[in-house]
This record gives structure tokens, sequence and C-alpha cells, in this order.
């Protein structure tokens, strides 16, 4: 019996990793946040949709948010954002994530992300997420380190003087099976 | 029996060299080395994978396994010509040719991209495809690309950055006409002439103002034509600058209109009288209304005085 419940406790978190199957992003936050000395700013966007497939060991997603969807809580700045980002001409930010199916069963997954953004793509290794789950809902958050030079963005200036090169974009999102 | 066990040893050495990592291709001295990582399309090291190497002269080929690092070696190998090709079965094949040297140590590195990005001819189709973008559902209108709206608003931000700096500047003959106003008057409270000066500090004040209307309109010019961007409903600190440029807009049109009739009045030896008395109390509600608008957009929004 002791056995079994020891073997049930071992197979039991990551028993959604070890089967193919299809996730899609049920609700997401994605928080960017920009540094001025004059203006401390987070720009969210709850619009992001994603997809993720499972297969062979393998599981290959994707989270795509419109750079239109970001609000900062005035109109004016965000529509600068979307000027220096490009937002019009590539509109879409877009994440790819590879990883071996036996990673999504951790409390920390370090991922591999593959960022299209403003025309450009960045690649950050290792990057920590946090997985919780609830029922058959899993909650990711972490943030991606990204930067305006990964993306060769001029950097939005507010009185003449640019922003911080940092631009760190916190992610959470609640995945639920297909 | 000392030399049988050396024997024993080299060949015992020999073979764990051979089964370990590093593969061999007999050669004859002076050998090369080739090592290098294999790859995903995302920089990630592929675990062991199969690598194959061919010498293109001969067609002898030998084989090597990836470590958990991605990395393989082959030693031992004459100088020629080489193939070196590896696969998985998650992300297809790759094959590189390499020209190796006499004593050369050299390193090839291999990426192997996802066989939906780099299909192989005649590969069977995958099992499975990767997710993308257009299974998320988004509209047309949200991934479209819109290279004239780009435009519009790299305009529009030009624009309004001259109209920043241009407002900025307004500022400070502004508020010099203000400080130096009580003192632009070629009579004083009771009628009676003031010394010469005064009338110098009327015409220096009616500068300061013409200099600031002048910048305040090219200012205003900007904000008002820059490209206004379809479907944009405003809010946050911008429409408080708007709405406050309804009191200093007219302001700005009224406070030189009563300056010029106080302006004339003083010259004509007169006390200032009638609308254009107006004309200082006018002043101070505009360049107020003007600096609140200002630092409605500009105020540090992340100080919050009412939180230590």
């Amino acid at each position: 019996m002791k056995r079994f419940l020891i073997g049930l406790l071992l197979i039991a978190p990551p028993a959604f990793a070890q089967s193919d199957g299809q996730w899609v992003v049920e609700q997401s936050t994605l928080t960017y946040h920009m540094s001025h000395p004059m203006h401390q700013v987070d720009g969210v966007s709850r619009a992001a949709k994603g997809k993720g497939i499972c297969h062979a060991g393998q599981c290959d997603f994707l989270v795509a948010a419109p750079v239109k969807s970001f609000d900062s809580g005035d109109t004016n700045r965000d529509l600068h954002m979307i000027e220096a980002t490009r937002g019009a001409q590539f509109p879409m930010v877009v994440v790819r994530v590879r990883m071996p199916q036996s990673e999504i069963g951790f409390a920390t997954i370090f991922a591999d992300l593959e960022v299209q953004f403003a025309g450009q793509t960045a690649h950050y290794a290792h990057v920590p997420f946090q997985r919780t789950a609830r029922g058959d809902r899993l909650t990711i958050t972490g943030t991606v380190p990204a930067a305006c030079t990964d993306f060769k963005i001029d950097r939005p200036s507010f009185l003449t003087v640019p922003i911080k090169n940092e631009i760190p974009v916190r992610v959470e999102i609640i995945w639920r099976p297909m | 029996m000392k030399q049988i066990a050396a024997m024993v040893a080299l060949a015992l050495a020999a073979l764990a060299l051979t089964i370990a990592n590093p593969a061999v291709l007999p050669a004859q001295a002076p050998t090369a080395m080739l090592s290098g990582k294999i790859t995903d399309g995302l920089g990630k090291a592929i675990s062991n994978a199969k690598v194959t190497l061919k010498d293109l002269a001969t067609g002898e080929s030998a084989e090597a396994q990836c470590n958990t690092d991605g990395a393989y070696t082959f030693v031992n190998l004459a100088p020629g010509d080489y193939e070196v090709s590896v696969s998985t079965d998650a992300l297809g094949a790759k094959a590189a040719k390499v020209k190796l040297e006499a004593g050369q140590q050299q390193t090839l590195d291999l990426t192997l991209a996802p066989a939906s990005q780099e299909p192989l001819p005649n590969a069977p189709a995958p099992a499975t495809q990767e997710p993308s973008l257009g299974d998320l559902g988004f509209t047309p209108q949200q991934t479209q690309s819109d290279a004239k709206l780009q435009a519009m608003l790299e305009r529009r931000t030009e624009m309004l950055k001259i109209h920043q700096r241009l407002g900025l500047i307004a500022a400070a003959p502004m508020a010099a006409a203000l400080i130096i106003g009580p003192m632009a008057k070629a009579k004083g409270k009771n009628g009676q002439p003031i010394t010469e000066p005064s009338s110098a500090n009327l015409d220096f004040h009616a500068a300061l103002g013409g200099t600031a209307a002048a910048l305040y309109y090219t200012s205003a010019y900007y904000a008002i034509f820059a490209p206004k961007v379809p479907g944009t409903t405003k809010h946050g600190a911008i429409r408080m600058h708007e709405a406050l440029s309804f009191i200093h807009g007219p302001g700005m049109i009224l406070t030189p209109a009563l300056g010029i009739m106080a302006y004339k009045q003083e010259n004509a030896g007169e006390k200032v009288h009638g609308l254009a008395s107006a004309h200082g109390a006018v002043a101070w509600v505009t360049a107020g209304a003007y600096g609140a608008s200002i630092v409605a957009v500009s105020w540090p929004i992340h100080w919050k005085l009412w939180e230590k």
C-alpha cells in the first residue's frame, strides 16, 4: 500500500506532461515595465492567446499578443510606444517555446524563448518560470528580461530623455487542456 | 608477463577510447580531429543525437553519439574531405562538408531547424504540427501589417516632439513676461509719470509676451495638426492636458489683445482702464492653465505623495 502511494505521488504531478495533448491559454496578463527618470510605467495586455502541442515527448508552445493591446494608462504614451516598436508594421509580439515534455512537470521551468517583436527575433535562454497547478489548469508566471536593443528599438524619449534600455515583461498565463 | 599485461592494458585503453565517445576513423599519422556541437533552432543542445562522419575519398564512415551537452568528437582522422551528418526524429537531418588538414583540430557546429521550417525532400509528413499564429484566432485586422499607419504614427510622433519642445521653450518667456508685468507701466498707480526704465520694461514685457505667443501658436499648430489615429479613444493624462488647452488657448488670444489695448492706453498717458485692465488677471489664469497642462503630462506618476 505504502509503495502504491509513493508511486502515485511520483506519477501524479507531471501526469499531464506524460501524454500527448494540446493546451490553450485561458487567461493571460503580460506587463512590460518601462523606466524613465520621471516616470515608472507599466503597460498591461490581457489579449494574449496561445496554444501548446505536446507530442512524442516534445512540447511546442506559441503565445502571441497584439502590440496595440498594451495599455499603460495613457493613450498618447501607448501610441508613442506603438510607433517606437514599429507596432503598426509588425502588429504582433510572438513567443515560441520548445521544451521536453518531462520539464513541464517541474515547479520551476527553465525555458528557451524565441521572441518576435518589432520585426526582430531575440532568443532568451534558460528563463525561469514558476508553474502552479490548480485542477487541470496550469499557471505559468515569470519575467522575460527583454531590452530595447534586443529588438533594435530606438528608445522612446520624454522631455528629450530616453527610457532605460531594459523593458522586462512579466508574464502570467493560465493554460487549460484542449 | 609484464609485456602481456602492458599489451592487454593498451588494448583495453584503445577499446575504451573507441567505445567511450570520440569516434575514430583509421588514419595514418599525422592525423586531424573534428569536434562540434549539435543544437536546435533555439540554440539548445540536442543530446544523444547520432553524428555520422563520412570520408568522401574512401567512402568509409564512422559514427559518434552526442553527449548531454550536444557535443561530439571524432579523433585520429586522416586529412581530407569529409561529410558530417546528423539526424533526429523530431528535427530532421542536416549535413555539412568539411576539409581537415593534418594536425588540425577543427570545430563544426550544426543547427537542426524544426522539420516544419526546413522540410526534407521526400520526408514523411510530421506526426504533429507546431502551433501557428493562425491557430490562435486573432482577426486579420489584428495581425495585418499596416505600413501606412506606421508612417502616420512616425509623422505624429515627430510633430508631437516639436510641439513638446516648443511648448517647453514658450514657458520661459511666458514666465518672464508675468514676472516683469507689474513693472511694465509707463505711469504709476496714481497716474504720476514714473522713471524711464519702466518704459523700457513696458517694451521688454511686450517683446517677451510677443515671443511667448509666437512660440505658443507654433507649438499649438504641431499639436492640432498632428495626424489623428483612427479608432483611438483618448484616456489618461492626455485628456487633462487637452482639457486645459480650452483655458490657455483662448487665454493666449485674449492676453495679447488686452495687452495691446493696455500698451496703447499707457503710451497715450492714460491709466489702463476698461477691458484692458483685465490683461494681468487673464495672463495669470492663462499661464496657470498652461503650467498645469505641462504638469499633467510630465508629473512623475509613480511619485505617490500620500504614500511614504
